[in-house]
């Protein structure tokens, strides 16, 4: 199964992009576990578009793209008239440092990179638009007891 | 949506969804809270980083004042992303259900 809806770049357009998730997972019986952490990367990806992307053209919608795969959901964000940047490139927050030290500037993207099984970027230059697609299934969630390994890096 | 208020014995309880469009909401409330508080959250669905920053600048504020956010009733997917986030080593928090 395969979706696709556009959203004005404001933060406003979140609860209706919640809607948009909601619908094709119920539609398309994707396991509703997946679906606080697909939420979760969506919101990131597009709160970002919004506070970097409005400066370059704010007329412009971002396009979710949404299908089935085995085991989860593959979910692609469109930004159109922008400049590349490639999000998955960007630095990490240190979630080791000590209270006085956190800022919560770059724990969107360190949250994205535990959630997701795989995530990238394309850019099309003629059509200045950038692609960032992710993928989230459940044979990629870290047992339980085993989650001590895995987070808080 | 969210809804956030004083619930019984000074507790403050949360519910709803804390993303980016109800931190506005949400930071408002916690900017007037003094002491140590004690957040209920066993009715907070979701939180994403903005909302990770609407608690952090709040247990910041407190802090510098000897007091502190407590974290009760927190589901697991909150918990997967407090510990991811490091959370856990900045905040008591209480597991739910």
């Amino acid at each position: 199964m395969n979706a696709s809806r556009r959203f004005g770049r404001s933060f406003e357009a979140i609860a209706r992009i919640f809607e948009f998730t909601s619908e094709f997972f119920a539609r398309a019986g994707t396991d509703p576990r997946l679906l606080p952490p697909v939420d979760l990367v969506v919101e990131e990806l597009f709160t970002n578009m919004v506070k970097y992307g409005a400066a370059a053209d704010p007329d412009a919608e971002v396009r979710i793209d949404m299908a089935s795969v085995p085991g989860g959901v593959e979910v692609s964000l469109t930004d159109s008239g922008v400049e590349p940047f490639d999000v998955t490139q960007a630095p990490d927050a240190d979630t080791s440092l000590p209270i006085e030290g956190r800022r919560p500037g770059g724990l969107g993207l360190h949250l994205i990179r535990r959630l997701v099984d795989s995530w990238g970027y394309e850019y099309s230059k003629e059509r200045r638009e950038s692609r960032i697609t992710f993928r989230k299934t459940l044979a990629a969630e870290p047992a339980r007891e085993n989650k001590s390994a895995t987070g808080g890096a | 949506m969210l809804a956030i208020d004083h619930g019984a014995q000074g507790v403050v309880v949360i519910t709803g969804r804390l993303d980016a469009s109800q931190c506005p909401t949400a930071q408002a409330f916690l900017d007037k809270v003094e002491g140590t508080v004690t957040l209920d959250c066993s009715g907070l669905e979701y939180i994403s980083s903005a909302g990770l920053g609407v608690l952090l600048k709040t247990q910041k504020r407190l802090l510098a004042a000897s007091g502190k956010l407590r974290l009760v009733g927190v589901n697991r997917h909150l918990q997967d992303i407090f510990q991811y986030s490091g959370f856990d080593q900045i905040f008591e928090i209480e597991p739910g259900r």
